[in-house]
C-alpha cells in the first residue's frame, strides 16, 4: 500500500522560494510523471519525498503517516538516480542487497530476492561484475533492480533515462513500463522530457515556477491544456501560436493585415489572441490560411512542413507524402473543434475549455 | 619526392624532440639523485677517503662510520622516535582531517567556505613563528620531550593538508552516493564509512603517505620540543651537523643520512601500487 498525499509543500533556499504550495494526491498504484523545464521544482519536490531535502512548509504523508521528519532509510521507498549512483566497489549482486543487507534480511532471503530481480532485468551473468565493467544500459537496470529488491511503497525516479542514448532510452523506456504493470508499484517519475512522461504515466503533473501548472491523464493534458505554457510544453513537435487581434467575433487579423477566418462560435471579446493549433491537426486544402512553404522535411510515415504565416514560422505534418515545394503557397484548414484559443495573459478563452473532444480523421 | 622531402624533416624533428625529452628527463633524474648517490657512497667510506681530490669512486668500504653512529647519536632509539611520530601524527591527521574534509566538502554548515579557508591559511604562518609559543606551551603543560608532543605540533599542519587534499577528493564523489546509501537505509555516518570510505582508500592512502613523509623529515618543532627522550633522526643530524667543537663529521652525517632516507624508500616502494592508483583516482573520479 503506497499512497503520497503531498499538502501544500513550500521549499526555500534562504529567501529564494522555489516551491510555492504544491498539493498532490498520489493514489496506490499510479504512476505519477512530474514534468517541467529545468528549475520548475519537480527535482526538488521529488527529493522532498525521498527525505533528501528538508521540507520548508507544509505536510508529505506516504501511505497514512507524515514522513516530513523521518529519515530516508525509514520512508519505506527506493530511489533511482540519473547518474545511477551505483557503489562502485561492490559487483552487481551486492549492489543490489545492500538495502537488504542494511535490514539484516536472512541471507537466503536476499539471495532469493537479489535473483528474482536480477531475473526481471536479465542481470543473471552480470552479477559478479563490478559497475565500472558494465554498460550504461547495464548501469541503469541495476539501479533499477537495487530499487526492485527492496519491495517498497514508492518508487521514485529522477530522470533516469537522460544520460542513455536515444534508441537505448526508448527501450528501457518500454522497460519500465512493463516493469510498473507487473509490479504495481506506486511511482512518482521525474523528466523533463514530455514525451517520456506522456507515454510511461497515468497521469503527468505539469509544473512550472514552482507551482503545479496542470494535471491529468496524457490525453487531457494534449487535448484541453489548461495554459498556453501547457500547450507548448505538452506534444511533439510544439504547438503552433498565431498572433493576431480579433475583428467582427470570427475572423483574426494577423500582424501583417492578412485576416484570416477562424471558424469557432466565439473568439470572445478579446481584442488580442492567440490561435494555438497542433502541428498534426493541419489539413492541406484549396482554401483557407494562406502560408508559404519554406522546408520541406520527409521521414517516410510523415512529412513535416515548415511555413510562414504572416511572419510567423508555422509547422505542419501531414501523414504520409505530399508534394509541396518550398516556395509554394500553400492553404491550411484546421478542424474547428481542434483549435485552441488563448487570451492575452495565456489562459485558454471559454472556447478552449468547453470545446468538445471529437476523433480526429 | 616533395611529400618525402616534407614529411622527413618533421619525423627526424618529432624523432629529435623526442630524444630531448628522454635526455632531459635522464639528465634531471641524475641531478637529484647523484646528492644522494653520493651521501650512500661517502658514508661507506674511511675518514681518509672524504676528502680525497680527485674524488674517488673505488675505495675499501666500511661499515665503521654506522657502528659508531648507531651508539654515539643514540640513532636506534631516534629511529623508533620517528617513526611512533611520524606514524602517530599521520593517522591522526588522516582521521581528524577526513572527517573534517568530508565535513566541508558536504554538510551544509553556515559559514563553512570562510571556516576552511581559515584553517587553510593557518599554513600561511612561518613555523619559525609558532615554534617558541610552542615551547611555551608544551612547558606550561609539562610536556615537553614527549611524544605526544610532536604527534600534536605536527598535526597543526598536517591536518590542514590532509583536509584540503580529502575535500577536493570528497567534492569529486557524486552525492547520489551518499543519497543512494541513505534510501538504502544508511544514516549519514554509515554512508560515510560504508560506501565513501571504500572508494576513497586510494586517496586516503596516498595523503597518508605523503603526511607521514612530511613528518618524518620534520626538523624544526623537533628540535624545539625534543631535547632526548623523544628526539627524532633530523634533530640527530642537525646535531652533528652543528657540531662547533668537532666541527662537521661528514661520515657520520652522511651515514645517519642514508639512515634516514632508506626507510622512506622502502615504504614509498612498497606502497608504490596505492600510490600511483591514487592520485590517478583523485584525478579523474566524477
Amino acid at each position: 500500500m503506497g499512497t503520497v498525499d503531498i499538502r501544500n509543500i513550500r521549499k526555500s533556499y534562504g529567501n529564494v522560494e522555489v516551491l510555492h504550495g504544491v498539493s498532490l494526491h498520489i493514489r496506490d498504484g499510479e504512476f505519477v510523471a512530474l514534468v517541467g523545464p529545468s528549475g520548475c521544482g519537480k527535482s526538488t519536490l521529488l527529493r522532498m519525498i525521498a527525505g533528501l531535502e528538508d521540507i520548508t512548509a507544509g505536510d508529505i504523508v506516504i501511505s497514512d503517516r507524515v514522513v516530513n521528519h523521518v529519515a530516508p532509510k525509514d520512508r519505506n521507498i527506493a530511489m533511482v538516480f540519473q547518474n545511477y549512483a551505483l557503489y562502485p566497489h561492490m559487483n552487481v549482486r551486492d549492489n543490489m542487497g545492500f538495502a537488504l543487507r542494511q535490514r539484516r534480511m536472512p541471507k537466503p532471503e536476499i539471495e532469493s530476492r537479489v535473483d528474482n530481480a536480477a531475473r526481471i532485468l536479465g542481470l543473471e551473468r552480470l552479477l559478479d561484475r563490478k559497475p565500472r565493467a558494465l554498460s550504461g544500459g547495464q548501469r541503469q537496470r541495476v539501479a533499477m533492480g537495487r530499487a526492485i529488491v527492496r519491495e517498497p511503497n514508492v518508487f521514485l525516479f529522477d530522470e533516469p533515462l537522460s544520460n542513455l542514448d536515444a534508441k537505448l532510452r526508448v527501450q528501457m523506456r518500454s522497460e519500465i513500463k512493463e516493469l510498473h504493470q507487473r509490479l504495481k508499484t506506486t511511482t512518482v517519475y521525474v523528466t523533463h522530457d514530455q514525451i517520456e512522461a506522456m507515454t510511461l504515466a497515468d497521469r503527468v503533473v505539469v509544473m512550472n515556477g514552482g507551482v503545479i501548472e496542470q494535471q491529468g491523464s496524457p490525453l487531457e493534458l494534449y487535448d484541453h491544456p489548461a495554459s498556453r505554457f501547457v500547450a507548448a510544453f505538452i506534444g511533439s513537435p510544439p504547438m503552433n501560436f498565431i498572433e493576431g487581434t480579433v475583428v467582427n467575433g470570427t475572423h483574426v487579423r494577423l500582424e501583417d493585415g492578412t485576416t484570416i477566418h477562424v471558424p469557432v462560435t466565439n473568439l470572445g471579446g478579446q481584442a488580442r489572441v492567440t490561435i494555438g493549433v497542433r502541428p498534426e491537426h493541419f489539413e492541406l486544402s484549396n482554401a483557407g490560411w494562406p502560408a508559404t512553404v519554406s522546408v520541406v522535411e520527409p521521414t517516410g510515415s510523415e512529412t513535416q512542413i515548415t511555413a510562414r504565416m504572416s511572419g510567423q514560422i508555422v509547422r505542419i505534418l501531414i501523414r504520409g507524402r505530399t508534394f509541396v515545394r518550398p516556395g509554394e503557397v500553400i492553404h491550411l484548414t484546421v478542424p474547428p473543434d481542434l483549435i485552441h484559443i488563448f487570451d492575452d495573459s495565456g489562459t485558454p478563452s471559454i472556447h478552449a475549455i468547453t470545446r468538445g473532444i471529437k476523433q480526429h480523421a | 619526392m616533395t611529400t618525402v622531402a616534407t614529411s622527413a624533416p618533421r619525423r627526424s624533428s618529432g624523432q629529435l624532440g623526442r630524444r630531448v625529452r628522454i635526455v632531459t628527463g635522464v639528465a634531471v633524474t641524475l641531478l637529484f639523485l647523484f646528492p644522494v648517490f653520493w651521501m650512500v657512497l661517502t658514508s661507506f667510506k674511511h675518514q681518509v677517503d672524504i676528502f680525497t681530490s680527485p674524488p674517488k669512486f673505488f675505495f675499501t668500504p666500511t661499515i665503521s662510520t654506522y657502528v659508531e653512529y648507531f651508539r654515539r647519536a643514540d640513532i636506534e632509539r631516534r629511529l623508533i622516535n620517528t617513526v611512533i611520530v611520524a606514524a602517530g601524527s599521520g593517522l591522526l591527521s588522516i582521521v581528524v582531517g577526513t572527517m573534517a574534509g568530508y565535513a566541508l566538502a558536504r554538510i551544509r554548515i553556515r559559514g563553512a567556505a570562510t571556516f576552511g579557508v581559515l584553517i587553510l591559511l593557518s599554513r600561511g604562518v612561518p613555523p619559525i613563528a609558532l615554534a617558541v609559543p610552542m615551547f611555551l606551551v608544551a612547558r606550561q603543560l609539562g610536556l615537553t620531550d614527549k611524544h605526544i608532543t610532536l604527534i600534536l605540533a605536527y598535526s597543526t599542519f598536517l591536518i590542514p593538508y590532509v583536509m584540503w587534499l580529502m575535500r577536493s577528493f570528497f567534492l569529486s564523489l557524486p552525492r547520489e552516493l551518499e543519497e543512494s546509501a541513505m534510501i538504502d537505509g544508511c544514516s549519514r555516518y554509515g554512508a560515510f564509512f560504508k560506501i565513501i570510505m571504500p572508494i576513497s582508500l586510494p586517496g586516503l592512502i596516498s595523503t597518508l603517505i605523503f603526511s607521514m613523509i612530511l613528518a618524518w623529515e620534520e626538523l624544526l618543532f623537533a628540535l624545539v620540543l625534543t631535547n632526548r627522550v623523544a628526539s627524532t633522526i633530523p634533530v640527530a643530524i642537525a646535531g652533528i651537523a652543528g657540531d662547533t667543537i668537532n666541527g662537521a663529521n661528514w661520515g657520520a652525517l652522511t651515514a645517519v643520512g642514508t639512515i634516514t632516507v632508506v626507510p622512506v624508500v622502502i615504504f614509498a616502494l612498497l606502497v608504490q601500487k596505492w600510490l600511483i592508483q591514487g592520485l590517478a583516482d583523485g584525478a579523474t573520479k566524477g
